[in-house]
């Protein structure tokens, strides 16, 4: 008798609502638990399909970069306009001669480029050549279709170079390996690892504020004067096509 | 016919292939980026072959004929002059030059010869190369180039010599 109430009862449990309120006091704990965090994603995922895609993305990095270029040119405007007023020499960006690597010899004794640009293409002596990253070099010779590039790296090659954050002047010179040494001429050069090296504002030589490199190693003790070491931010034992600026051209 | 034909060859290996060579430094012919030292395979094959007095004035051609490759004031010349009347006055006197490592071993010489009179005329003409820094990148080169002429050299210079033996 009393076993047969005992599974009269047990089915009543199973049969009635209990596992219905069970099962939604469940839920709302669960929700209560977890603050609402299914909801959170299931909205997410309704929303999805109507949130800005890589298509809105893609237009709001190229609005971006149409936005930073103007800021760029109204820039370099303003700082023309300020060199011209203050009769520091001026640099026309525009005057590229963009020429191609026929020839490399980038880590023998005598470290150079062979470009196949020349006096007919408007190249002299002495300009300053780029790569992707800053300046690589000068034109050391000049053929009617070539041109011979002398590498920042080629050992005894000397440029006047600058350090933007201490405002001192120094001498970079090829050593052969990859990293040029930059000698300072003041004693005490307070130059830091990671600071840019550019050529000098203030250039009548090379064209001015070109990036070459980034102080990699600074021996402030050295005698007789401080030195660091430069690695420079274009490689040209990788660059493929280069660009001759004419220093001399007129905007 | 047959003498013919090799002067053709040889004609076409200096004048032409070597000449090429020495302009485009082809990537394939390189250990970390540094060519062999081809004035000195050049050389070798002829000097070894010529009186001295004719080793020496070739020498001086090629070697104004390399530095126009070069920018700088350094130059090959020396070394070269030197290198082929020292080559010259012992090929005349030995008769088993053509083996093949015997070749190679001179060419590896040559180099290092030509690799220190170039380390020496850089440190003299640029005082700022005096530092530890261009040494130990001095050294590297100059492994890397004895490395690479050694193993090119065997090939290419007995070959010219043989072939000069034969015209």
């Amino acid at each position: 008798m009393i076993k047969a109430r005992r599974e009269m009862g047990f089915h009543s449990l199973l049969k009635g609502r209990f596992w219905v309120i069970f099962l939604f006091g469940a839920l709302l704990f669960g929700i209560r638990w977890s603050k609402g965090a299914g909801y959170l994603d299931l909205y997410s995922v309704l929303l999805k399909p109507i949130l800005p895609g890589t298509a809105q993305r893609e237009w709001i990095k190229e609005g971006d970069n149409v936005e930073k270029n103007i800021r760029l040119k109204l820039l370099e405007d303003d700082n023309s306009r300020l060199r011209r007023a203050l009769s520091l020499k001026d640099f026309n960006t525009y005057q590229r001669i963009s020429a191609a690597v026929i020839s490399r010899s980038s880590r023998n004794w005598w470290q150079q480029l062979e470009i196949n640009k020349g006096a007919k293409d408007g190249v002299l002596k002495g300009q300053t050549v780029i790569g992707p990253g800053g300046l690589i070099g000068l034109i050391d010779s000049v053929t009617p279709m070539t041109a011979r590039v002398r590498l920042l790296t080629d050992p005894g090659h000397q440029v006047g170079v600058w350090i933007d954050r201490t405002q001192h002047h120094g001498i970079l010179t090829g050593m052969g390996t990859n990293r040029p040494k930059l000698i300072f001429l003041n004693k005490n050069s307070l130059a830091k690892i990671g600071d840019a090296v550019t050529t000098s504002p203030a250039s009548t030589l090379l064209p001015p504020n070109l990036t070459i490199g980034i102080v990699k190693f600074v021996n402030e003790k050295a005698l007789p004067s401080p030195y660091a070491i430069v690695q420079l931010t274009a490689s040209p034992e990788a660059i493929d096509w280069v660009q001759v600026l004419k220093n001399d051209a007129k905007k | 016919m047959m003498l013919k034909n090799n002067k053709k060859i040889l004609i076409f290996f200096v004048l032409i292939c070597l000449q090429f060579c020495i302009i485009t430094s082809p990537d394939w012919l390189k250990i970390n980026g540094i060519t062999p030292c081809w004035p000195v395979i050049l050389l070798l094959p002829f000097s070894l072959k010529n009186s001295p007095l004719k080793s020496a004035i070739t020498s001086v051609l090629l070697g104004i004929f390399i530095d126009s490759f070069t920018i700088g004031d350094v130059s090959y010349i020396p070394s070269l002059l030197l290198l082929s009347i020292a080559w010259s006055t012992y090929g005349l006197h030995n008769k088993k030059i053509e083996l093949f490592l015997n070749i190679g071993l001179i060419a590896i010489l040559g180099t290092v010869f030509v690799g220190f009179s170039i380390w020496a005329q850089k440190i003299f003409l640029y005082s700022d190369l005096r530092n530890n820094w261009f040494h130990s990148w001095s050294i590297f080169v100059l492994i890397s180039e004895v490395i690479i002429t050694g193993l090119v050299a065997p090939f290419f210079s007995s070959w010219l010599l043989l072939t000069y033996k034969k015209n």
